[in-house]
């Protein structure tokens, strides 16, 4: 068992160290470097912050993320408690509809948006052509709306749980005292809850400034940070990687701040109440409980539009880039009459990054919560770092560092796996943590204490009991490889596209729009079908990485 | 100053009467103990009383205002939950003066009654802390002083001290007995633990499937009870079935367990079946004896410091238990105990 846990943390540590640490120094090399190679030199960031444009585009995301983070946690917290202490019709059903957001590709519904109230939206042509002037929602305001409607389960999932956690004893004691109902959640029900929903909205804040997707659909010419970072990298025009490296560590500073406050926060304010049961429904007047279910049904309606708005777009025929009301199925043949290598591409490398991620994560996640230890808990803290870097920026470290030298890796398929992996690594090692946490180590002691040594009781005992937990969080990680874009678009070759950068190409060409739904809906399918079908064993371990 | 009167209080769960039909008075100052098995209901009528559960037939009363209709948070009672539910987000000052924020006291009063409450609980100079900086008995003291703060008509205990180690639950209920009698506030508490019901009570009312089945002191309830679930309840004493002898114009030989036992006076016709309560401390190890003896065998020894426990078995091989100072010596294993007994010391109860 000792050899079973030195192999996996030095393992994990070698990984983590040649395709996460190893890349993200080249790009902090870079950015203090001339051109990127040359010598040492802080002009580059001295060039950001001398430029107005760059300003804007690190104001802009950092504006859009705390708008987005503000928002979250005012639509959220209220819907949570709904959840978690009002009886409502559908309850079950709604709980897994509002879970749909999280693994959604955002840029999905970015486009839905665009689709609606774009230039040529069927929203704004249809208002104007009954003389409402409407303005297009490209730029912030589009922006936040759609990190808001797509982020708002990171607030959402911990509040719920956190309400759920709060004894009842701790409300009547309230009550008891001579406080009122709105009194006692005033004064304790909320503020037990509070670390839950700020931990939440952090995540939202640190989601929304990485995101490359949705600012790529509807910034327009408006500059934000993870659009310019890959502009700056990969684009024809402005090529400066050195620029790119400075952007970069500066997104990697915003959101590891964001983190460590989280962190801090967290651990300075446990209100663990130890809540024997879920506290009982609020016993509510038919007005007051009728309200409550509008109110979360109708928020968790909101979200899904957009999607359900381009599932439904794709059956319709395209002229150019204007919209008829024609049903036809033209959107998917045009998409499919290239190639089906695109899509075939996307499950291929989804089911690889799916197996693999689980595969490493699973024992580093159980070997963190059991054996506590210097190495095991610097691996756990390095593990977690993944979840502060944009795919971006990640990617752009991967092709600087395995462009040349001994291990060459541009190009593949392979780079596209290990910078999947990296990525959803913080995630499995979570789930199978919070798996781990949930399997009394008493059963395992029984196990060796009847005669069976640790490393097959950990084979034959703790794998099967963790296995349900961990096939639900391999398709979670399966749906969200197989929506990827942010780390995609910098390392595809033309061999090796996929779905989502297809439908980038399709919107960046703008003659594609009849293509880009159906890229869009075929997205869509595959992310909400597997969800769907497996709600269950989902909603029961809720998101672990919260 | 208030008395509590249940009046025909019943509560269902399904089809589970949690509570049935129970009526009592607790007089001004006195501490009134719920004790029964778990599921009997003594729970569910303390949460009637203080408005967690509702009543669904009957009246409560503090004095002559009818409580049962008021909104929990208007009823002014005083509860100590089991999880002691202090507010993890509040200092202990903070969760002493919650109550007193609620009723809009002034806040140059608070401080003055906040210090006063921490120092009755013996917890001055803690004000300031966080709940988890406390141990188990201390946020039992700020539970108690959160509610003391507000001058509650009554108080009302929910199982206080069962998640505290056995010693400190003994020296917590010394100080919750205390200071319920220096405050003279009535009190309700409720309790599985025979012992401590025993030890703090003015009254008990022992409760089985939510019906009162017995209610006086703690000496009537242990010296005369009245049924053979209240005997075996409290105490747990040693119950033997038997059939009623002849009498003797003094005495019924009872026939049980394979030995006949005397007990005072004609409990029944002979040839009827019974049930005979004998408590542990009232059967004594005894080679010469004028009263009558059972005759057993001695089976196991538990050796419990002041007192021992005895284990024997009778002639039909019924095993009973006999309680003696833990200084007295005893046969060996195996051997034979004549057991010497008060024929007045044995309760009959009607068998089935």
């Amino acid at each position: 068992m000792k050899g079973f846990r030195y192999t996996i943390v030095f393992g994990g540590l070698a990984l983590l160290v040649l395709f996460l640490l190893y890349p993200l120094s080249l790009v902090l090399d870079a950015s203090l470097r001339v051109n990127g190679t040359g010598t040492l030199t802080l002009a580059n960031y001295a060039q950001i912050f001398a430029s107005k444009y760059y300003l804007g585009s690190i104001g802009n995301s950092l504006l859009a993320a705390t708008l987005a983070a503000l928002g979250a946690t005012l639509i959220g917290t209220p819907l949570a408690f709904c959840l978690a202490r009002v009886d409502m019709p559908g309850k079950t059903v709604l709980l897994t509809l509002a879970t749909l957001p999280l693994v959604l590709p955002s840029f999905v519904a970015a486009y839905a948006l665009v689709l609606l109230f774009g230039h040529a939206g069927v929203v704004t042509t249809g208002l104007r052509e009954i003389g409402v002037p409407i303005g297009p929602i490209y730029g912030l305001p589009g922006i936040t709306i759609v990190f808001l409607l797509t982020l708002y389960p990171y607030v959402l999932l911990p509040s719920i749980a956190g309400f759920r956690a709060i004894d009842i004893s701790i409300e009547e004691a309230a009550r008891n005292l001579g406080g009122s109902r709105l009194h006692a959640f005033r004064t304790v029900l909320l503020p037990v809850a509070m670390p839950a929903v700020l931990a939440g909205a952090l995540l939202v804040f640190i989601e929304a400034l990485e995101n490359f997707g949705v600012p790529v659909v509807l910034a327009e010419d408006r500059p934000f940070l993870a659009v310019d970072i890959f502009k700056l990298f990969a684009g024809e025009a402005e090529n400066n990687p050195a620029a790119a490296g400075a952007l970069s560590v500066l997104l990697i500073a915003g959101t590891a701040v964001a983190l460590v406050i989280q962190r801090r926060y967290l651990s300075r304010r446990r209100f663990a109440t130890n809540a024997r049961a879920a506290p009982p429904p609020l016993p509510l007047s038919p007005g007051w409980r009728m309200l409550a279910t509008v109110f979360s049904w109708g928020i968790v309606a909101l979200s899904l539009l957009p999607f359900i708005a381009v599932l439904f777009i794709s059956f319709l025929h395209f002229r150019g880039p204007v919209l008829t009301w024609q049903l036809a199925f033209s959107n998917y043949s045009m998409l499919l009459e290239g190639s089906f290598r695109p899509l075939y591409n996307s499950l291929l490398l989804a089911t690889i990054t799916a197996v693999v991620a689980t595969l490493l994560g699973a024992p580093i996640g159980y070997i963190v919560t059991r054996h506590r230890g210097a190495l095991s808990t610097g691996l756990d803290m390095i593990g977690m770092i993944p979840f502060a870097v944009s795919g971006t920026v990640l990617a752009i470290g991967l092709i600087i560092a395995f462009n040349s030298g001994i291990l060459v890796l541009t190009g593949g398929w392979l780079i596209l796996v290990i910078a999947y992996v990296v990525r959803k690594l913080p995630f499995c090692i979570r789930s199978s943590s919070a798996i781990v946490h949930q399997i009394e180590p008493s059963l395992e002691e029984a196990s060796i204490n009847l005669g069976v040594p640790p490393l097959r009781t950990f084979v034959t005992l703790t794998v099967p009991l963790m296995a349900s937990g961990l096939i639900g969080g391999m398709i979670l990680v399966w749906i969200t490889a197989a929506s990827e874009l942010s780390s995609t678009i910098v390392l595809y070759t033309s061999r090796w596209s996929t779905m989502t950068v297809r439908m980038y190409h399709f919107l960046e060409g703008g003659e594609g729009a009849g293509s880009a739904s159906a890229a869009a809906a075929i997205l869509i399918l595959f992310t909400a079908a597997p969800l769907l079908l497996i709600h269950r064993r989902v909603r029961r371990q809720d998101d672990p990485m919260l | 100053m208030t008395t509590i009167r249940l009046d025909r209080v019943s509560r269902t769960f399904g089809s589970v009467r949690a509570v049935d039909n129970v009526s009592a008075t607790i007089e001004e100052g006195k501490l009134f103990t719920l004790l029964g098995p778990s599921g009997c209901g003594k729970t569910t009528l303390l949460r009637m009383i203080a408005g967690f559960a509702d009543v669904e037939a009957g009246s409560i009363w503090f004095g002559d205002r009818r409580i049962d209709t008021l909104p929990a948070h208007r009823r002014n009672t005083g509860m100590v939950f089991q999880n002691y539910a202090i507010f993890p987000n509040l200092t202990v000052q903070d969760n002493v003066a919650y109550g007193l924020r609620a009723r809009k006291v002034r806040t140059t009063d608070i401080r003055a009654r906040v210090d006063k409450a921490l120092e009755r609980v013996r917890l001055v100079g803690y004000g300031a802390r966080w709940p988890h900086q406390l141990s188990g008995g201390q946020l039992q003291r700020v539970a108690i002083a959160r509610v003391l703060v507000i001058e509650p008509s009554v108080l009302l205990f929910d199982e206080p001290l069962s998640n505290l180690d056995a010693q400190l639950r003994v020296q917590m209920r010394v100080e919750i007995r205390q200071l319920q009698q220096s405050l003279g506030l009535t009190t309700i508490y409720v309790t599985h633990d025979q012992e401590e019901a025993l030890a703090i009570s003015d009254r008990i009312a022992i409760l089985r499937s939510g019906k009162i089945e017995q209610i006086g002191s703690p000496e009537e309830i242990y010296q005369r009870p009245q049924t053979a679930f209240v005997a075996e309840f409290l105490g747990g004493t040693n119950m033997l079935p038997g059939i009623a002898g002849k009498f003797d114009g003094r005495t019924t030989e009872v026939a049980a367990c394979g030995t006949t036992i005397s007990v005072v006076g004609k409990v029944a016709d002979a040839g009827q079946k019974l049930f005979l309560s004998i408590r542990p401390e009232a059967l004594r190890v005894a080679e010469h004896s004028d009263s009558p003896v059972l005759h057993a065998k001695l089976v196991l020894r538990e050796f419990l410091g002041q007192i021992q426990r005895l284990h024997a078995s009778l002639p039909d091989g019924t095993q009973i238990r006999v309680s003696t100072l833990g200084s007295r010596h005893v046969a060996a294993v195996g051997a034979a105990l004549a057991l010497a007994y008060d024929p007045a010391q044995v309760i009959v109860y009607p068998g089935h």
